[in-house]
């Protein structure tokens, strides 16, 4: 990444950057050259995905057509989901590691109260949102109450979550019998748009509207920078707190909602894999992992980085093992060149 | 203050202490006294002995302030590389899956140290690409042993002990002597209880650092060899779970988020407690369902009552929030300036 960058603006030297462990920019950002660095140490995720973009351009013909993007931001709107809710509590400097299990809790209450306690549509769909917005409630009580840290309280409660989840489905596959359920997942806004994807794409504006433009959104970021300075200025920090848990777990639920409705079934671990996606692509859109700075564009962002990665790499037919270490790799350079960037 | 909290963590070893020998006798009492039969036993610590090495590296990379993910997908691999190298003779494939571990762990803390980057996001980074190379490497497929004295290091035994537990006590031994009786080992102690203190008292921080995060990687290499000798072949599943339930263990026996907490007597007490909670739930009958929400239970109330005491006993509420602010200043700016 710091090497495309580079070779990409055609300024300083491309070949000192490997050997120079320390300062792989070393040439550039001096002088008039300064806003080249502080547009991309800024705007780094944007830049990557614009890369991408280009990269995908030259190598697929398909790859930039509205159809393609349409379905990258298909892919991407679920983990969007959880990520946007990550997002906040990561503002905030908080954390769950729960959201991948309530994820797949939700889905769970959602098909299990239609089958077995015959539940409509919106009931079963209330209930599930219920759960995940107690688990919010566990969560930010506990860390408000005690002081704990959220990363292991939430620990805690995710694998309370999934022990439930695995309980309550005996670990087998579960069916939903509404067939209008799986309409919610499956069904478009206009062709090619889907509802989740219309969904991820409000929520992301909305919240992105709420922390720069309301009081809790504004408090959330002071949260984040010094708890103590908020508390002593009068923010209600319990409440904020409490509210952003309860707001992110909502979100996974959310998540578990469309997941589940997409495929019409579900299974206690569907959520697995959003737990650490969600971090990634909150972190890769530069929301910082110890509060005060980030915002939910920037999440849509990273997830978008994400997905147009994997799309690429499907394109490319690269073996879908070795993708895991394209991701890795990724991610790890952007943070790196994130450091660097930041140091000068 | 330092007294204050050798006298909390030692506390805190005796209340596990407790804790570990009224889940003996609770399911001895309900077994009938079949968990306490010596074939139990030698099962029992065969199996707990085989889980250890992955929580002392978790124990060691909390201590020094840090984290590490990767731990699970690293176990993995080096069971994967000890199976799958054997071809080449026993010893190579064992030394090369250890030292797969190592490499990681120096991967690891170098990112932290030299690249400045936080310990979650390096090893978060670092799971996802060896977990790719795990699945490149296997095409998610089992590798089987070909050695058969390749079993004797998980399953074997010597003179009626399991061989595992006689490996873990001497590594644990060799630990604990470094932690405490060497300068080094308490330097890590100070580095990560209070970074900028370490630094301006004229400890190499950042060396200290990347020393933890290589003994955390090479333990999880050795865990990964201990275990895909016990099974006697290499699988990708097996480190799915292992990075968050050796936080969780971890935290049991006594580590910090915050780091400068634990040790390695903790460690082996938070494992032999879940371990026994396992084996005498498996005993009694208990469905795993339910024993993964046992475990979650307990860790929220360790987690919990250590929060809540940690704030009654020493500090006034103000200094306790202001903890997370003081150290980000001191990860971001004091420390990385460090030679």
């Amino acid at each position: 990444m710091p090497d495309s960058v580079t070779r990409a603006l055609g300024d300083g030297d491309g070949e000192g950057s490997g050997r120079q462990w320390k300062v792989p920019f070393a040439s550039l950002g001096r002088g008039r050259s300064r806003w080249i660095v502080v547009f991309i140490r800024n705007e780094m995720p944007l830049v990557l995905l614009v890369v991408l973009l280009l990269v995908g351009g030259l190598l697929s013909p398909v790859f930039l057509t509205p159809r393609n993007m349409l379905n990258i931001l298909w892919a991407v709107s679920v983990l969007g989901i959880v990520a946007l809710g990550q997002t906040m509590l990561l503002i905030s400097a908080n954390f769950d590691m729960s959201v991948g299990y309530v994820v797949g809790l939700v889905g769970v209450v959602i098909i299990l109260t239609q089958t077995a306690l015959g539940f409509g549509l919106v009931p079963s769909i209330a209930a599930g949102l219920l759960v995940a917005a107690l688990f919010g409630l566990f969560n930010g009580g506990l860390v408000v109450l005690t002081g704990a840290s959220p990363f292991l309280i939430t620990l805690g409660s995710g694998t309370l979550a999934y022990s439930i989840a695995l309980a309550l489905t005996g670990s087998k596959t579960l069916y939903t019998p509404i067939a209008s359920f799986t309409a919610l997942g499956q069904g478009r806004l206009v062709d090619g748009l889907y509802y989740s994807t219309a969904v991820f794409l409000v929520l992301a504006l909305a919240l992105e509207y709420a922390l720069r433009r309301t009081t809790y959104g504004r408090s959330l970021f002071v949260l984040g920078t010094n708890e103590v300075a908020g508390r002593l200025s009068g923010l209600l920090v319990a409440r904020t707190k409490i509210m952003t848990f309860v707001l992110c777990s909502l979100f996974a639920g959310l998540a578990g909602l469309m997941v589940t409705s997409r495929d019409g079934s579900t299974v206690a671990n569907v959520g697995v894999g959003y737990l650490f996606d969600s971090i990634i692509a909150s972190v890769l859109g530069g929301t910082s992992l110890f509060g005060g700075f980030g915002g939910t564009l920037r999440t849509v962002v990273g997830v978008l980085v994400l997905g147009v990665l994997s799309n690429l790499l499907i394109l490319m037919d690269v073996p879908a093992e070795a993708q895991a270490i394209v991701k890795g790799a990724v991610f790890l350079s952007v943070v790196w060149a994130d450091g660097v960037l930041r140091s000068k | 203050m330092a007294r204050l909290a050798w006298a909390r963590s030692h506390l805190r070893l005796r209340a596990n202490v407790v804790l570990l020998l009224s889940l003996l006798a609770l399911f001895a009492v309900l077994t009938g006294g079949s968990t306490l039969s010596s074939e139990n036993l030698h099962n029992l610590t065969q199996q707990i002995a085989i889980t250890a090495p992955v929580v002392l590296a978790q124990m060691i990379a909390l201590l020094i302030g840090g984290m590490d993910l990767s731990v699970g997908a690293v176990l993995a691999m080096s069971g994967v590389l000890a199976v799958g190298l054997q071809p080449l003779g026993l010893w190579p494939a064992v030394i090369v899956a250890v030292l797969f571990g190592t490499l990681i762990g120096a991967v690891n803390g170098l990112l932290v140290t030299r690249a400045g980057v936080n310990a979650f996001i390096v090893t978060l980074g670092t799971m996802y690409l060896v977990t790719g190379a795990l699945l490149t490497y296997t095409h998610q497929q089992p590798i089987a042993g070909t050695i058969p004295a390749f079993t004797e290091f998980g399953g074997g035994d010597i003179l009626f002990v399991p061989t595992p537990v006689l490996i873990v006590l001497v590594i644990s031994a060799v630990l604990h002597g470094f932690l405490v009786y060497t300068r080094t080992g308490r330097n890590l102690y100070a580095v990560g209880g209070n970074a900028d203190a370490a630094f301006v008292t004229g400890i190499a921080v950042q060396n200290h650092k990347l020393l933890g995060f290589i003994i955390a990687g090479t333990l999880s290499g050795i865990a990964g060899v201990l275990l895909a000798s016990s099974l006697n072949s290499g699988s990708v599943q097996v480190g799915a779970n292992a990075s968050l339930t050796s936080i969780a263990a971890a935290i049991i026996g006594g580590a910090s988020m915050f780091g400068g907490r634990g040790g390695i007597g903790g460690a082996l007490i938070g494992v032999i407690v879940l371990g026994v909670l396992a084996n005498g739930m498996n005993a009694v009958g208990v469905s795993t369902y339910y024993q993964i929400g046992v475990t979650a239970v307990i860790l929220i109330a360790v987690v919990v009552l250590d929060a809540v005491n940690s704030r009654v006993v020493s500090r006034p509420s103000l200094s306790n929030i202001s903890r997370p602010s003081l150290r980000r200043r001191s990860n971001g700016v004091l420390v990385n300036r460090t030679p």
